[in-house]
């Protein structure tokens, strides 16, 4: 009994090592959501980091949360989102290397407000407790002295556009694709884009486990490379990303509808500051500490917050210098 | 006898909560409290009343899912074991809602009902009640036939036939369809409050996620299995009032 139960823990362990040995040869993504519109420029950059000879595999999550999970627990190398509660509460060596979209969202209600004040007391729909959304709501809150009324949540942004179009809603912050969605079709005429303050924190980064990051610091290098020339290319020409889209990967299967309004979403993206060519670093980060010490994700004052904690800048001062 | 069957039960317990400890501390994961942790975090939301607002939330549709569940489930179980043509008309709707994903099916749900109250409970009868009625009428079917022959010798009427004998001898399936589909209605409200909109525990689990406090979420997932078992449990004690001579080895034996 007693070998039989030796003999299967070193098989147990011995097939442990011989699977994370095989998947060290791929780097593992961890992408927050299924590949859409939005992800069109990651994966061009994914195809140029390819062809420099980056090797990958990605798995999409059904949302952030668990993307973060997965790279803490070492099952995903790289993952999507802004994962500074997880940096800060788990005490995980997690790092960003790379900022892939700013926290670009907008107030959108209907006729019966017109500024943000208005709202003192209204009910509004986010998308969920401790999103992105929310932290907005906080920070909204804390700048203009005023409190939400009930808030209700209703994940996605085009999931809030309908309650609004139904009327189960006055009030809710949708992001920017939705926003001109929204704004340009009939029913626009019946809602307000109420003025906000500028945000330059980020809304998705990719991060990894630094210890992994070290240990891989090539690949990283190729990865962060591939997206600052892709999003620098962008900001020249947002089209880039409809033409090297490869026709035969997640994105280039996506139905022709979609296809056809990419050029549409990364001119409005680039014009409206969603993507930041530098990749973020140093601004960023220091946006983030302050904007997610404000909005409650992270504990503590901003300015005796450590960037160093949570980004890590190196592949990125690289990239910029080539 | 008794006093071993605690020391069992307080034997399991401390193996399976040293397990997490040990697994918590080594880490498996920087994902992964704890036991300490949790139970920290426990007692502090218990202590501020997170966890009482979150209850009364998540028990609404929990208590009149799980009650419509219990009756409908029996009565319509007794009605298709006594006749053949409602197993006909009903048996095949309880077995396609057991076979069907739950989870697939939520978002045909929101759209028929809302994000309100009504889709969860729906949601929790549509996990509960299939095991209910489908074992309540197995169980009726299979009354020994002598019995029903003896209760007709002695000229009882139909209606005495099904209190005096149908239903006690088929008390103990129907116990273990309530006790399954009961304990399915626990995964369908906390599945509902994932799934629809995140309001009572569902709330403090996907938060807790959100803002990484790892504890708070196991916590939370601890608490309601707690209160699960807690409610199997009593469940059974009513089994053993309701029908003394019944009595066989379960849970918390």
């Amino acid at each position: 009994m007693k070998t039989l139960l030796k003999k299967t823990a070193v098989a147990a362990i011995a097939l442990g090592l011989s699977v994370s040995a095989a998947a060290a040869d791929k780097i593992r993504i961890a992408l927050a959501e299924t590949p859409s519109d939005e992800l069109a420029a990651f994966f061009v950059a994914l195809e140029r980091a390819k062809a420099n000879g980056l090797d990958y595999e990605w798995t999409a999550f059904s949302d952030e949360e668990l993307a973060i999970q997965a790279v803490l627990s070492g099952q995903m190398d790289i993952g999507f989102g802004t994962p500074y509660a997880a940096m800060q509460r788990s005490k995980a060596p997690l790092r960003i290397v790379f900022q892939l979209s700013k926290l670009k969202f907008f107030p959108v209600t209907t006729k019966k407000y017109s500024s943000l004040n208005d709202l003192d007391g209204e009910p509004i729909l986010l998308h969920s407790r401790g999103g992105g959304t929310d932290s907005i709501a906080n920070v909204i809150e804390d700048r203009l002295s005023m409190k939400f009324g009930e808030r209700s949540y209703v994940p996605g942004s085009s999931n809030r556009v309908a309650a609004l179009l139904g009327g189960r809603a006055d009030a809710t912050i949708i992001d920017l694709s939705n926003k001109n969605k929204l704004m340009r079709s009939e029913a626009g005429s019946n809602f307000n884009v109420l003025e906000m303050f500028d945000v330059e924190a980020s809304d998705e980064a990719l991060f990894g486990n630094l210890n992994w990051i070290q240990e891989n610091e090539e690949d990283v290098a190729i990865f962060v490379e591939a997206l600052v020339s892709t999003w620098q290319d962008m900001h020249e020409d947002p089209t880039i990303i409809r033409k090297e889209t490869n026709p035969d990967g997640p994105i280039g299967q996506l139905p022709k509808e979609i296809l056809d309004e990419l050029d549409g979403f990364y001119s409005d993206a680039v014009e409206g500051g969603l993507y930041d060519p530098n990749g973020g670093g140093r601004k960023a980060a220091q946006a983030d500490m302050e904007w997610y010490s404000a909005a409650g994700q992270l504990e503590g004052d901003a300015s005796e917050l450590n960037i160093e904690d949570f980004w890590y800048l190196a592949p990125l001062d690289a990239a910029m210098n080539k | 006898m008794a006093n071993r069957a605690l020391y069992l039960k307080f034997l399991s317990a401390v193996l399976l909560f040293g397990a997490w400890e040990v697994a918590g501390r080594i880490p498996v994961s920087f994902a992964f409290p704890t036991f300490l942790e949790s139970m920290g975090a426990l007692f502090r939301m218990i202590g501020d009343g997170t966890m009482a607002t979150a209850y009364a939330e998540t028990l609404r549709p929990l208590v009149v899912g799980v009650a419509i569940s219990a009756f409908l489930g029996i009565a319509i179980g007794l009605w298709v074991g006594l006749s053949s043509f409602f197993e006909w008309l009903f048996s095949p709707i309880f077995i396609v809602m057991q076979a069907a994903p739950l989870a697939a099916l939520i978002p045909l749900l929101v759209l028929a009902y809302g994000i309100g109250l009504t889709s969860k409970v729906l949601v929790v009868c549509i996990m509960a009640m299939p095991v209910i009625v489908l074992n309540t009428a197995g169980a009726v079917r299979n009354t020994p036939e002598s019995m029903k022959e003896m209760g007709k010798a002695f000229l009882a009427t139909d209606l005495a036939i099904i209190l005096k004998i149908v239903i006690p001898a088929a008390s103990p399936v129907i116990f273990a369809g309530l006790r399954l589909g009961i304990s399915a209605g626990f995964i369908g409200a906390i599945l509902a409050e994932l799934k629809i909109t995140p309001t009572g525990v569902g709330d403090i689990i996907t938060y807790s996620r959100s803002i990484a406090d790892y504890p708070s979420m196991y916590a939370a997932i601890f608490s309601i299995i707690l209160l699960a078992v807690l409610f199997l449990n009593l469940l059974e004690k009513i089994e053993t009032v309701l029908f003394k001579g019944n009595q066989r080895g379960y849970v918390s034996d």
